[in-house]
């Protein structure tokens, strides 16, 4: 067994495995949804179609919801390196901590500070300054998710380093910053956001089409998100592909873990090109127990060749092979998700072209449209399946073929290790809990409580009363408020 | 021989720098944040949900943005000084696991608070209850770092053979429970004081005079500023007494300037408490905030050249010349924008409130 999986060592992964999948599960929708409720409002301000705001202000709702849970669970993120992997956030400071430090000033604070004029800043701010605001949270958010996968990326292939006086000392920013991994692993990331998105706004729409409630409505944001489907769910199957053969370049020891791949050679000295369905995997034994295995395909993918040479498991010291149950197996479940979500995509457009694409219609299509409400919940699991290849298949590194895991865990008991993760446990799961009980009560509310846009900038209801903070004892009223357009 | 100095002045310049904006993005935090936790512990003695409710509604647009200034003071601690980060974090683990928890409870019980109905009473007890852990247990790792901790090169955890692994990096080398000493629990009431203080002020300045709120929050802010009063005194004095390293500046050659300054802390706060009994309820807020901007700074000096006392400086906690050098010439900049949109976002979002009107339009 490598040192990696034994107990304390183990332990300290599971603490922070708890702590970014929970927290994976809300960023994605904010930068996500962020770009989707942008061209949202640009539609309703260029068309002033009254529908685009109800469906803005409808899923912003949702969007508010899903940003507190994840800044509840991302703080926790920032010091979390520092406080169980102490030793590898002193030895990655010079190139990984700059990152982070990067994303903190540039992307993070760049979100929250735009965020609150989002959210609230509806009547307060002009028109104009509000779609301002909410492009500047779709470009701070998604420059979020590049820094940090700049830096996890670096974690799995750190060019541009060298190793000094135990630090990892930058020798070429350029190809540390756009690392191997980093070229497909972003886009890989950032096309899942939005296509997680997209299946949100999808599934609740055929959710309102089913119960018949605001089925116009719904089906008017239902078209242009399926055709968004069309474009972006084939185009992160290549994507993922294109990534994978990244994996199967730069960390052979990941892509065998997701493959089931053992043997590099049959018994009879012919190269092994069997591509693993299913399989029972033995890593101690070194080999699988059971498989289903078709000839050939492993090396159509990864060679592009009939009977191109994979490299499996055997060619590596035992202490280096990472573990393979989880990343086989999520591989598998994100690749038929990935594909799952394409025949949705596929499905609804078909039945589109042959002109069902409104109410009456596709109520005559139920399985259509209970299909399209469950892909909402799938991208969540794709995406938890993809970060455990990435993170798992990388053991027992902590920055490939440099670092182990084991050398970057803090000083701290097991008891320590214990408590954090009981104590994430009840908290993570409360946000979630709490978080989804208030998606589906947002929900089931629905979209006819939501005031007509022309109230915004006129009725205040009791705010005449209020007076400014900064002005002692004069009490101008809150309609008069300085505004950034004109016309106030 | 000439260029090696050179470069160690350069970083020895530019790890100075980033030990000042740290000092000033904890002191954002401090400042900023400070009067929004205190508004929370206030809301512990709340006797309805429509007040607390209220009292959350007051800090909604910016208290996502007040918060973000101690994860930008995690990330600059991290870009800047990662030896500090990688060891004072594992050193801190207990006390920021469960400030965290606190920061947790209050940013979900905000979105949530709105929504409930029958869980309203859960949700204002969250927001209270993490509002007070987490300026206490933020005081607790504030008075453990004053204090230093033990340290050790080689692999870092315990019970785990090395394999053959070195390291000159010096890690944490203490236990679990040695952030706790009577001073750190001492330090953690006073953050629970100083954070109770700027609430009041803050809602004093943020609520109609007249209104309920208004009016608790007004003896409470009474109350509060003679209890931070003894605080300083207290923190003062024991500081005094156990640091060497505070005791000699403080009565070194440059005696006189501490005692300026001290001068210059108490005429804030005299400031902060005249204008608060005549009801200028901003004004009295921005004289409390600049006692914290003074006694932070204070702080800071009487630190230096430590970042940790007795245990890290300044210079060799700061990362490699090169990644000083790339860090000073991206982010630097970044700072004064920083500061102008979120001061853009507060004032957006200044005004009186009632506890009426507030809770109706949260």
């Amino acid at each position: 067994m490598i040192i990696e999986n034994s107990l304390p060592v183990l332990l300290s992964r599971l603490d922070f495995a708890w702590i970014t999948s929970m927290h994976i599960l809300w960023t994605p929708m904010t930068i996500g949804m962020s770009w989707l409720l942008f061209f949202m409002e640009l539609a309703w301000l260029k068309s002033g179609d009254e529908r685009w705001y109800k469906l803005n202000r409808f899923f912003e709702k949702i969007f508010i919801i899903n940003f507190g849970a994840g800044v509840a669970t991302g703080v926790t993120m920032e010091m979390a390196f520092g406080i169980l992997y102490g030793p590898f956030s002193q030895a990655v400071g010079p190139f990984f901590g700059n990152i982070l430090g990067f994303e903190t000033i540039t992307a993070f604070m760049y979100e929250a500070g735009f965020i609150g004029l989002m959210v609230f800043g509806w009547g307060k701010i002009s028109k104009g300054m509000h779609l301002f605001a909410t492009l500047n949270v779709g470009i701070s958010s998604s420059l979020s998710a590049m820094w940090i996968l700049v830096a996890n990326s670096w974690m799995q292939t750190p060019n541009g380093v060298v190793l000094k006086d135990g630090l990892f000392q930058v020798s070429n920013w350029w190809h540390a910053i756009l690392n191997d991994n980093f070229i497909w692993g972003f886009p890989h990331m950032w096309v899942a956001t939005v296509e997680l998105a997209l299946f949100v706004f999808a599934s609740v729409s055929a959710w309102f089409v089913l119960k018949n409630r605001n089925a116009d409505l719904f089906i008017k944001l239902l078209k242009p998100t399926l055709l968004a489907l069309l474009i972006v769910a084939p185009l992160q199957i290549y994507i993922g592909d294109s990534a994978g053969k990244d994996v199967a370049d730069t960390q052979p020891t990941s892509l065998a873990a997701m493959e089931g791949h053992f043997h590099t050679y049959l018994p009879d000295g012919k190269p092994n090109t069997s591509w693993n369905l299913i399989a029972i995997p033995d890593v101690e034994a070194g080999k699988n127990l059971f498989s289903i295995q078709i000839p050939h395909v492993l090396s159509l993918l990864e060679t592009h060749t009939w009977d191109g040479v994979v490299k499996g498991m055997d060619q590596y010291p035992v202490n280096e092979r990472p573990d393979v149950w989880v990343p086989f197996y999520a591989f598998r479940v994100m690749v038929a998700i990935g594909f799952a979500l394409f025949f949705v995509a596929i499905w609804g457009n078909w039945l589109r072209m042959r002109g069902r694409m409104n109410a009456s219609e596709l109520r005559k299509h139920p399985w259509f449209l209970r299909a399209v409400v469950f892909s909402g919940f799938l991208p969540f699991l794709a995406i938890w399946g993809g970060w455990w290849v990435r993170e798992i298949g990388r053991q027992p590194w902590v920055v490939f073929g440099l670092m182990r895991t084991y050398e970057g865990v803090s000083n701290m008991s097991m008891a320590q290790e214990i408590v954090w993760f009981v104590g994430y446990i009840i908290f993570e799961l409360v946000v979630w809990s709490g978080a989804w009980y208030f998606f589906s009560r947002v929900i089931q509310k629905g979209v006819d409580d939501i005031p007509h846009s022309d109230t915004l900038f006129h009725d205040h209801g009791e705010d005449h009363d209020a007076a400014q903070a900064g002005g002692g004892h004069v009490a101008p009223t809150f309609a008069h408020k300085p505004m950034m357009h004109s016309d106030r | 021989m000439e260029l090696s100095s050179d470069i160690v002045r350069i970083v020895s310049a530019l790890s100075t720098w980033w030990w000042m904006i740290l000092g000033l993005m904890f002191l954002l935090y401090i400042a900023l944040d400070g009067a929004d936790l205190g508004a929370g512990i206030f809301a512990l003695f709340s006797k309805d949900e429509e007040e607390r409710g209220a009292i959350m509604a007051s800090m909604a647009g910016f208290w996502d943005g007040n918060e973000t200034w101690l994860v930008v003071a995690g990330g600059v601690l991290f870009g800047a000084f990662p030896l500090v980060y990688g060891s004072a974090f594992n050193f801190l683990m207990i006390p920021l696991m469960i400030a965290l928890w606190g920061i947790i409870s209050r940013a979900v019980a905000f979105e949530f608070h709105i929504h409930a109905r029958s869980s309203k009473r859960l949700w204002g007890w969250a927001f209270a209850i993490g509002s007070l852990t987490a300026p206490f247990f933020a005081g607790v790792s504030l008075g453990a770092v004053l204090q230093g901790f033990p340290m050790k090169s080689g692999i870092a955890m315990s019970g785990i053979a090395s394999r053959g692994f070195t390291t000159p990096v010096m890690h944490y080398a203490g236990g679990a429970m040695n952030f706790l000493t009577p001073f750190s629990i001492w330090t953690g009431f006073g953050a629970v004081i100083a954070a109770g203080l700027a609430g009041g002020l803050f809602l004093c300045a943020r609520f109609l005079p007249g209104d309920v709120i208004h009016e608790r929050a007004k003896s409470w802010t009474n109350l509060f500023s003679y209890l931070a009063l003894i605080a300083i005194v207290i923190t003062l004095v024991w500081s005094y007494a156990i640091f060497p390293w505070a005791a000699a500046k403080w009565t070194g050659p440059n005696w006189w300037i501490w005692a300026i300054w001290f001068v210059i802390v108490l005429f804030f706060a005299f400031k902060s408490m005249t204008n608060h009994s005549m009801q200028h309820d901003f004004t009295a807020l921005l004289w409390g905030e600049g006692v914290v901007v003074l006694l932070w700074a204070a702080m800071w000096a009487t630190m230096f050249p430590y970042i940790v006392p007795g245990t890290w400086t300044v210079h060799a906690a700061s990362n490699p010349a090169n990644s000083m050098a790339v860090f000073t010439l991206f982010m630097t900049g970044f700072v004064p924008v920083m500061i102008m949109y979120n001061w853009y976002q507060i004032w957006v979002f200044r005004g009186r409130f009632t506890k009426k009107s507030v809770y109706g339009a949260h």
